[in-house]
């Protein structure tokens, strides 16, 4: 098979008025609630006892969801077990060929997925299409990596031995999915794994097992079968049981730093009969910082720090929550970030002209309200204009200044529209904050000086550094995308060596001497 | 008829050729001239100085200047002699006090030449040596981006103030019957160009009726005020992702009947969008459903976006919006040039280009249609067209400049926009610079 190079799916060209026809067209066909089920090769167990909602107007039910058992996660994995050889041993090609179908399906119906994810997690328009469009970049971006990957490794070769080196998938991988992509994220773990020949059990995020679905659906529409891939949906309790499993090789996920600490602790404990180490695969938080020198353009460093920590009401693991500030520029900066934020429009995901949609649920709005709170307790803060919408989850943005080091609001991964400004004295002082935190996951800085550049470059912890830019946004094959330290196990989704964590390497050594001949 | 208009375009591009105005002996155009040659020849060092340019306001000392401007200068692989000395001056207190200081004065000096003023009353000089001979203005307020309502409400105030020191510096001046009159009527003598950006910090591609809504007040009172002092308001166009949002408004508000008799009021047509003649279809068809005392003025120009609107769209993966031909966005200048003079009473035409093809162009297709001098405007930019607007001046052509205003600190991001065009390798300007041959300067688009 002779494929185009890979190429990112275009994103809708919103400016112009017929691509949001599109769209809203899309929505209002869009027919809710979705039935979601327990999904395990080609038995459906369907159940209300989940309810995803709209953050938008929670009063909307976007799918009543089977919430999957422990029993149902363990006849999950032994399905996903029996399945394994028969995907393993087809070829890597068909492999691809099936993800390529899966992207296509998806592809012809990027408007109503968009819709569904506007719906179902409160992306906004533009968010919503470019997830769907990632989706669709994993599929195409690991469906080409497993056919080079398939080729082996070279290794050096002598007279008398073969040496080959080729890599095997390793087994079961539990995908335990967020709701912040609810499309593309699920989709690129899951891809990934099937891509290299594992079969996966997927258990998306209990806010969104809508999309979960429609992810299941396309696989299954592009060929992968049925026992390759099933739908868990349900809560913590369908994660844990996965992640304990004896026959589950491999965790992907991405979430929480709690929950993704303990899944490796989990996962460290050999399970009783299990014959393999379970490897993790964990995309966790940041506390992601913005470094801006006083040589900054603030005409662009302004609108693109306000697109970095409130877009998606800031519920992007890459979204920034903190920037530090030169001195020399401090007051000025503070004064046009508050102004800008002053005019940022809260309300409905569905609605072309808001800019910060309600985060995903009550609990959220509840925790970012309290660090706000804390945050005008412990130092001053501005606040935006609030939502003059319905009882959808809204949180109105908020900057806060003059915090004391050692805050909460500094330290904590707060995932709300709330960013802290604080001043240094120099670039080397930002980067001695940062080099402090446990976390690095992406990082800003705005400078226009090729030196500090290369100063902070050299300095930075972060996985994903972005110069001059919005610290969000990281594209398939352009910005392999993850973190380091406690923010996660140094992987890169949308890179080149992200499907070497789905298989492992076997080497042969073959003997070609035979009684003094080399054969 | 285009055997005719040929020839015409021939005659009447000799003429202009003919008419630009001489500079042996002028040592300040000739060293702006040299930097710009050296800036033209090697990419690299284009990119260093430009950066420098867009920076030197941002730059708290000397020496953090000079560290700038020698951080530049490390990524041009190929280095004349003098930037090797420049770049050794970095290396001590001294020398980067030295070299942070001229650098300072250089593009102080460059500024100046595309500047007029700091404000409408410092420009005053300027457009009045405009006026004498022969040349009416457009001023355009420079500023930093408008990210805040704060920033737009004084943006705005600044246009109104601007409106009325322009009435007043256009009062006292003698009368120029070319640049004040054709043959539908009396010409307003001020006249500045506005930016719907700088009136709202909410334009958002994905959502124009945002920034409508909100520049709207501050439009429709600059319009009034426009309609007060007798000035013409002309509304600027920017990149693709603002032009629904902008042409929307603009002709919705025209359309009020309180504006049905003033202000002069006029919109930007860019050539280089692909899409350019439905734009025009747009245009006229509410200039037809909206008569208004003083016709729209439409002022075609090529557009100064390329860069933006084609990296745009590749990152995107979209198909690119502009002629990404030189000769392709010439022959669509044409082509609309043509339609616009057609289009006469219902529109009034501005034609803003440096292409002497494109001038000559409009001039010979006005005249051979029998059409008057008179009710064609010829614009040119302050600082890089001078000549030209001088040689059409002298030809009896009514020009009129476009001259930016506003301090040197604020004006660096748009004085960096007009060198990039400037030296820009298929540029008019710099082929014109480097004594390429008239026949080829007007020879047909291909």
């Amino acid at each position: 098979m002779s494929l185009e190079p890979f190429a990112n799916e275009p994103v809708l060209e919103l400016r112009r008025a017929a691509a949001r026809a599109k769209l809203t067209t899309a929505m209002e066909k869009l027919e809710l609630p979705l039935r979601v089920p327990v999904w395990i090769g080609d038995e459906r167990r369907e159940g209300e006892e989940l309810v995803s909602t709209d953050p938008s107007a929670p009063e909307r039910i976007v799918a009543l969801a089977a919430s999957a058992t422990a029993e149902e996660a363990g006849a999950a994995v032994a399905a996903a077990r029996a399945a394994f050889g028969g995907w393993a041993a087809t070829p890597a090609a068909d492999r691809a060929a099936a993800l390529l179908r899966a992207a296509a399906w998806m592809r012809e119906r990027r408007a109503a997925l968009a819709a569904l994810a506007v719906r179902e997690c409160a992306k906004p328009w533009p968010e919503a299409d470019a997830d769907v469009c990632e989706a669709i970049d994993f599929l195409e971006f690991y469906a080409r990596g497993a056919i080079e990957l398939a080729a082996g490794a070279p290794l050096l070769q002598v007279p008398g031995e073969r040496n080959e080196l080729h890599y095997a998938p390793r087994g079961v991988c539990a995908v335990i999915a967020p709701w912040n992509f609810p499309l593309a994220i699920p989709m690129g773990m899951t891809a990934a794994a099937l891509a290299t020949g594992n079969t996966v059990v997927l258990k998306p995020a209990e806010q969104a097992p809508g999309c979960g679905l429609r992810v299941v659906e396309a696989l299954r529409a592009g060929g992968v079968p049925a026992g390759a891939i099933a739908l868990l949906p349900g809560g913590g309790d369908a994660g844990a049981a996965l992640a304990s499993h004896p026959d589950v090789a491999t965790i992907a996920f991405t979430g929480s730093g709690a929950v993704g600490l303990e899944l490796l602790r989990t996962a460290a404990d050999v399970a009783p009969g299990a014959r393999q180490l379970t490897r993790v695969v964990a995309e966790m938080g940041g506390k992601n910082c913005v470094i801006v020198d006083s040589d900054a353009d603030l005409d662009e460093a302004i609108p693109a720090i306000i697109e970095s920590a409130f877009a998606y009401a800031g519920q992007k693991c890459s979204a920034a929550s903190r920037v530090l500030v030169h001195e020399a520029i401090h007051d000025a900066f503070a004064e046009r970030l508050a102004g800008a934020v002053a005019g940022l429009q809260v309300g409905p995901a569905d609605d072309f002209a808001t800019d910060v949609p309600p985060v995903v649920e009550r609990e959220a709005q509840e925790r970012v309200r309290r660090y706000a709170q804390l945050a005008a307790e412990e130092g001053a803060v501005v606040t935006g204009t609030p939502a003059d919408a319905g009882a959808g989850w809204y949180c109105t943005p908020v900057v806060a200044t003059g915090l004391p080091a050692d805050s909460a609001v500094l330290r904590d991964e707060i995932f709300g529209p709330l960013l802290a400004i604080e001043t240094v004295r120099s670039v080397d002082e930002a980067c001695d904050r940062i080099d402090a935190l446990p976390v690095a996951l992406t990082g800003g800085l705005f400078s226009r000086n090729p030196r500090t550049v290369q100063r902070v470059v050299a300095r930075s912890p972060v996985g994903n550094l972005y110069v001059n830019r919005a610290t969000t946004g990281a594209m398939v094959g352009r910005q392999p995308f993850g973190g380091n330290r406690l923010s996660g196990t140094g992987t890169k989704a949308g890179g080149h060596d992200y499907l070497l964590h789905f298989v492992e390497p076997r080497v042969v050594t073959e003997n070609t001497v035979r009684h003094g001949l080399v054969v | 008829m285009d055997e005719r208009l040929e020839r015409e375009i021939q005659r009447v591009g000799r003429a202009l050729a003919a008419a630009f105005p001489s500079h042996r002996g002028n040592a300040l155009k000739a060293l702006d001239n040299r930097a710009m040659d050296l800036a033209a020849e090697d990419a690299e060092l284009r990119a260093a100085l430009f950066r420098f340019v867009d920076v030197v306001p941002a730059c708290r000392s000397l020496d953090d200047l000079a560290g700038h401007l020698t951080g530049y200068l490390e990524q041009v692989h190929t280095r004349p002699p003098s930037l090797r000395a420049a770049m050794r001056m970095g290396d001590t207190k001294a020398g980067r006090a030295a070299l942070g200081a001229a650098g300072a004065a250089g593009v102080r000096h460059m500024a100046h030449r595309f500047i007029v003023g700091a404000d409408p009353a410092a420009a005053l000089p300027a457009l009045r040596g405009l006026w004498r001979d022969g040349i009416a203005a457009s001023v355009d307020l420079l500023g930093e981006a408008t990210v805040t309502a704060g920033e737009a409400d004084r943006y705005a105030a600044r246009c109104a103030e601007a409106l009325d020191a322009l009435a007043a510096v256009y009062d006292a001046l003698d009368p120029r019957p070319m640049l004040e009159r054709d043959t539908l009527g009396p010409l307003p003598r001020a006249n500045l160009s506005v930016k719907v950006s700088a009136l709202t910090p909410l334009l958002r591609p994905e959502a124009p009726e945002r920034g409508q809504r909100d520049a709207a007040p501050r439009l429709r009172e600059l319009l009034r005020h426009a309609a007060r002092v007798g000035a013409h308001l002309h509304i600027d166009m920017e990149s693709l992702d603002s032009r629904e949002a902008v042409l929307e408004l603009v002709l919705a508000l025209l359309a009020e009947p309180e504006f049905a008799d003033g202000p002069s009021a006029g919109v930007v047509l860019q050539a280089y969008l692909r899409d350019s003649p439905q734009t025009l279809d747009t245009i006229l068809a509410w200039a037809r459903a909206t008569p208004r005392a003083q016709p729209l003025v439409v002022r075609l120009v090529k557009g100064a976006y390329w860069d933006h609107e084609v990296v745009a769209a590749r990152q995107h993966g979209w198909s690119v919006p502009v002629f990404e031909r030189k000769a392709d966005c010439d022959r669509n200048f044409e082509a609309l040039t043509t339609r616009l003079l057609e289009a006469r009473p219902l529109v009034r035409v501005a034609i803003a280009s440096h292409n002497l093809r494109s001038v000559a162009h409009a001039i010979a297709r006005n005249r051979l249609a029998g059409g008057d001098d008179a009710d064609l405007e010829l614009q040119i930019l302050r600082g890089l067209g001078d000549d030209l607007g001088h040689a059409l001046a002298s030809e009896g052509l009514r020009v009129r400049a476009y001259c930016p205003v506003g301090d040197l600190v604020a004006g660096m991001a748009y004085l960096v926009r007009r060198l990039l065009e400037n030296t820009a390798n298929e540029s008019f300007l710099s082929d014109h610079a480097h004594g390429v041959p008239i026949e080829q300067l007007l020879a047909p688009p291909a």
